[in-house]
């Protein structure tokens, strides 16, 4: 995977630069596919989990309107680059195995290389690229909809959302927003190699393609957590400023 | 106008569908009639265990080191850093350990099950079954959601283990600004039993989804060895929000009324 990865960055660098187009039929393949489920689980995990515990929370404390100050640390920090991979991953992921997995064993990977086509270049070079970009992307667009989950608890309760927005723009920062971003394409990144590398691996038939999948979904989940874990050590530890409650 | 109605109209005859299935799935096991496959239930329930429990509980594990920074790094902000506890208590047992549970539970599980029964079908394998009188529904499908009803509250507890002793180490240990005494009191505080059990409900809830769901996708998959994968691929896009609106109900009816927490009244 490593090697897959040093070929991908490599390849997409150098000239000539084949995959214009097929960077942008993968990119509305994407945006196609996941633009639905992710409304649902952005707007249900918004409302469920940050949403309505810490507003239960906050109201013992007659303290609502800081809601707004904890949306930030929990959508844009944690939530919303988190939900958009596990999305991306579960949705666009799959796809992406079971599309180029099919394409292995019916061996037309193997015909592109004997007409002299560089299967990484033209086919692993745009899915990367485009995955990393959509993924960025559609943070910004969870975001929006994790803290619709937060304005929906706020009325839930019954308060105004005046305070709400007080707190949150208090409290958000330019850190928090790049980070959030950036972490997602490095999501994406992962999720794109993981997914082709299984694809591109797979053998054994209609099982395998079946297996690799399933194997690719597991590899990108776990990457990606590891990785959201190092990263928010990283970033918490760093910028000891974005920690402080305003 | 047509092509408008046209997508919605598909979603709702699929999940139809679903439902027929399901319901015909769960007759077989409230009629009894998967007890004659007792054996297979258990050798499902083996292979669940040795192949997913393990990476179940390292995902969990992951998702409660999590929590725990978070949690330490936010109460530090408010000036109460010996309250990370809290966090850490609701965070891992009532929201994260549910979702991080359902989404490798759709990963690992969901998508196996399509693989496997997938390629059984497209293989003619239980064509195979129906023409040698083996029904293939109480054979194939109900023993597998049997097992898991067997399993899986044994595993989630594991996992719930996990996610705690994960927000353990990542507070008390790593960060290192709570004495293990103190964390522990504040941690056991915010919770007791009835949200265990209130968790594992959620977390059954999800399992029993995704083993259905999963179940459906693999039983009905068609169009050779490109139809399994997309068939595969089909059922975690459907796993995945399903997950997201259950813990989002569950919170809602366990705790969207009544807090509890031990302040106040």
């Amino acid at each position: 995977m490593m090697i897959l990865t040093g070929k991908t960055i490599v390849s997409a660098a150098r000239p000539p630069y084949p995959y214009g187009g097929e960077f942008v039929s993968q990119f509305m393949f994407v945006l196609r596919l996941v633009w639905f489920p992710l409304i649902v689980s952005t707007v249900a995990f918004g409302y469920g989990a940050p949403g309505l515990q810490a507003a239960n929370f906050l109201v013992l404390f007659g303290a609502l309107d800081r809601l707004g100050g904890f949306f930030v640390l929990a959508s844009i920090r944690e939530f919303a680059p988190f939900v958009t991979a596990i999305v991306v991953a579960g949705v666009a992921g799959t796809a992406i195995t079971a599309d180029l997995g099919a394409r292995k064993i019916r061996e037309e990977l193997d015909a592109l290389q004997v007409l002299g086509v560089d299967p990484v270049k033209n086919l692993v070079v745009p899915r990367f690229l485009a995955l990393m970009l959509v993924t960025g992307l559609f943070d910004i667009y969870a975001l929006l909809f994790g803290i619709f989950g937060g304005i929906l608890a706020t009325l839930v309760n019954g308060a105004p959302l005046g305070p709400f927005w007080a707190t949150f723009f208090t409290n958000a920062s330019t850190t928090d927003l790049w980070g959030s971003v950036l972490k997602c394409t490095m999501f994406g990144a992962i999720i794109a190699i993981v997914c082709c590398y299984k694809g591109m691996t797979a053998s054994g038939g209609a099982e395998g393609v079946g297996r690799a999948v399933n194997q690719a979904v597991v590899i990108a989940l776990l990457g990606v957590f590891a990785f959201n874990y190092v990263f928010t050590q990283t970033l918490l530890a760093t910028h000891p400023e974005i920690t402080v409650i305003r | 106008m047509r092509g408008a109605i046209a997508a919605p109209r598909g979603w709702l005859e699929s999940a139809g569908d679903v439902a027929i299935f399901c319901a015909r799935v769960l007759s077989q096991i409230a009629s009894g009639r998967v007890l004659r496959f007792t054996g297979e239930s258990l050798r499902q329930a083996g292979i669940l265990i040795l192949s997913s429990a393990l990476v179940i509980c390292g995902l969990v594990f992951i998702i409660g080191l999590q929590c725990g920074i978070e949690g330490a790094y936010f109460t530090r902000a408010q000036g109460t850093p010996a309250y990370a506890g809290v966090f850490s208590a609701w965070c891992d047992l009532r929201e994260l350990v549910p979702y991080a549970f359902g989404y490798m539970m759709a990963a690992k599980v969901g998508t196996g099950l399509v693989a496997e029964i997938g390629s059984m079908r497209i293989t003619d394998e239980i064509d195979a079954m129906e023409v040698m009188g083996i029904p293939s529904i109480a054979f194939l499908c109900a023993t597998r959601l049997v097992a898991a009803w067997i399993v899986l509250p044994f595993v989630y507890i594991a996992a719930v283990g996990a996610g705690f002793f994960a927000s353990y180490l990542a507070v008390v240990v790593q960060i290192g600004e709570v004495s293990s005494g103190g964390f522990f009191l504040i941690f056991w505080m915010f919770q007791n039993p009835p949200d265990l059990l209130f968790s594992v409900i959620k977390g059954m809830a999800m399992a029993t989804t995704i083993v259905l769901i999963g179940l459906y996708y693999g039983y009905h998959a068609s169009g050779g060895p490109v139809g399994v994968g997309t068939a595969t691929a089909k059922s975690m896009v459907v796993n995945i929000v399903l997950v997201h609106l259950i813990g989002m109900l569950g919170t809602q009816v366990f705790w969207g009324a009544n807090p509890r927490a031990p302040i106040g009244g």
